[in-house]
């Protein structure tokens, strides 16, 4: 069952990043932060709390690795989004709506934390053209997927058919 | 409700874990992207690679779909201007044909030999980005095809793009002149300078332009002025098209500032093209030899 739950994880963050690289990479409208709504939804289910961080410190690292802006930037950036939904998930399970609103909520300070630790460390770019829209359109984004699919990732992860199940 | 054990260490492992990631962050920078974190990037690469083609493969005709249909309106303007340039750019052709057997002419009688070197060129689809903040794009050619990190990289139209940052076999991920660390040496006019990425701010909004600095200024820039690369750059062939001058500045006790605006926008990349710079050594100091030969290995784009 262990097995089962990391092949789950592992395949999940290998197919957002993917997505992530290709589909969205090429799309100009709406582009959500598929990698970071999944930190977010690992947060929501019954895995360790250390192995969500851990999870979400690899998954941002692989994307550093797969771009071209300073290594450890996003690992940090997506553990500190997962260790904030970990304080604060039990306050946003109540319903779908405040659920998706907790993500795009988490989606935006996990942006702005990667404009400004990047700007810090000399990333000029990310403070650019498209900063503005970044800031809005990124949570929108994840708190429209969040809404969708985050209580069927949950029952898929936690192997619970009545988890998350909202009236 | 999400409950979590009584023992909860999440709080040590975060701290271990931003820790590890600033400790991270501070060997990227001193090393900048070389030795074993350019290891770990083309090995990551490496191993996506052939997912993010076969994504590609799926993705990109839905994505054209819904890029077109998004900018019809865009497209058709730009259409319409395309072919006004195109008419004129014939037109400039026709003009350039008789200096051009001229020349010939010229070079037959005089046995002049052109020692332009010819790059090798390979021309690569853009298949995405890695996150909504990261600038750098992801193409579909890789070691197999020939890349080398380092090369540089222009669009279609000859524009300076950027150089490859790191290569796998069938991929490599290219920044943009906007997003990366290095300067470049350029010309403007008879004055050589370095240009480096500057966020500007106008009216509301926030632009990455470029910023121009010339250390032996003589001579003011003005607003439309070309940019290109310089002979004296290592990073790139002289004389590619980098941006053109925004606004016109005057020099100040031998230096000079001014403000550049790339010529490519990387966000509507498709197609690029990679030139094998620097050319093969050898072939550049044999001296039977007066052109290097032209190993294009150009393939069309997706279709």
């Amino acid at each position: 069952m262990r097995s089962r739950t990391v092949a789950l994880v592992v395949g999940s963050i290998v197919v957002a990043v993917v997505v992530q690289t290709t589909l969205f990479g090429r799309l100009r409208l709406i582009t959500p932060d598929l990698v970071m709504l999944l930190c977010i939804m690992l947060a929501m289910t019954r895995m360790r709390s250390e192995a969500v961080l851990a999870a979400s410190f690899l998954s941002g690292l692989m994307v550093d690795l797969l771009g071209s802006s300073l290594l450890g930037l996003r690992a940090i950036v997506f553990a500190a989004v997962a260790f904030i939904a970990l304080r604060t998930a039990d306050r946003a399970d109540i319903g779908r709506a405040i659920m998706a609103v907790w993500a795009g909520g988490l989606t935006m300070m996990g942006v702005l934390l990667i404009i400004v630790i990047g700007t810090v460390f000399g990333e000029a770019s990310l403070l650019g053209a498209g900063a503005g829209s970044r800031l809005i359109w990124v949570p929108v984004a994840n708190l429209i997927l969040a809404a969708l699919f985050a209580p069927l990732f949950v029952r898929l992860v936690d192997r619970d058919r009545t988890a998350f199940r909202y009236l | 409700m999400v409950t979590r054990p009584s023992r909860d260490r999440s709080l040590p492992t975060f701290i271990s874990l931003v820790v590890l990631g600033i400790l991270l962050m501070t060997f990227d920078v001193r090393l900048q992207g070389e030795g074993v974190v350019q290891v770990l990037r083309s090995g990551t690469q490496a191993v996506v690679a052939p997912l993010q083609k076969a994504a590609a493969f799926v993705v990109n005709p839905v994505a054209d779909v819904i890029d077109s249909m998004s900018n019809v309106v865009a497209l058709r303007e730009e259409n319409e201007v395309l072919r006004a340039e195109l008419a004129e750019a014939e037109a400039d052709l026709v003009a350039v044909q008789d200096q051009i057997a001229r020349l010939e002419l010229f070079e037959q009688l005089y046995a002049l030999d052109s020692d332009i070197p010819v790059l090798g060129r390979t021309v690569a689809n853009v298949i995405g980005r890695p996150d909504p903040s990261d600038a750098s794009i992801i193409i579909d050619k890789g070691t197999s095809e020939g890349i080398v990190v380092g090369q540089p990289v222009i669009d279609t139209n000859g524009y300076v793009v950027g150089t490859v940052r790191s290569v796998s076999l069938g991929t490599a991920t290219v920044v943009p002149i906007t997003a990366g660390r290095e300067a470049i040496t350029v010309l403007v006019g008879s004055q050589v300078g370095i240009v480096t990425p500057q966020v500007f701010s106008s009216e509301m909004s926030l632009t990455i332009d470029m910023r121009l600095e010339v250390f032996d200024a003589r001579e003011p820039v003005l607003a439309g002025d070309r940019v290109v690369t310089s002979s004296v750059s290592s990073s790139y062939p002289a004389g590619l098209p980098v941006g053109v001058i925004v606004f016109d500045a005057v020099p100040s006790t031998n230096s000079l500032t001014a403000v550049v605006r790339p010529f490519v926008d990387p966000d509507r990349l498709r197609l690029v093209v990679v030139l094998a710079w620097p050319p093969d050594p050898l072939a550049s100091t044999d001296t039977t030899t007066t052109t290097v030969p032209a190993t294009t290995t150009s393939t069309t784009g997706e279709g």
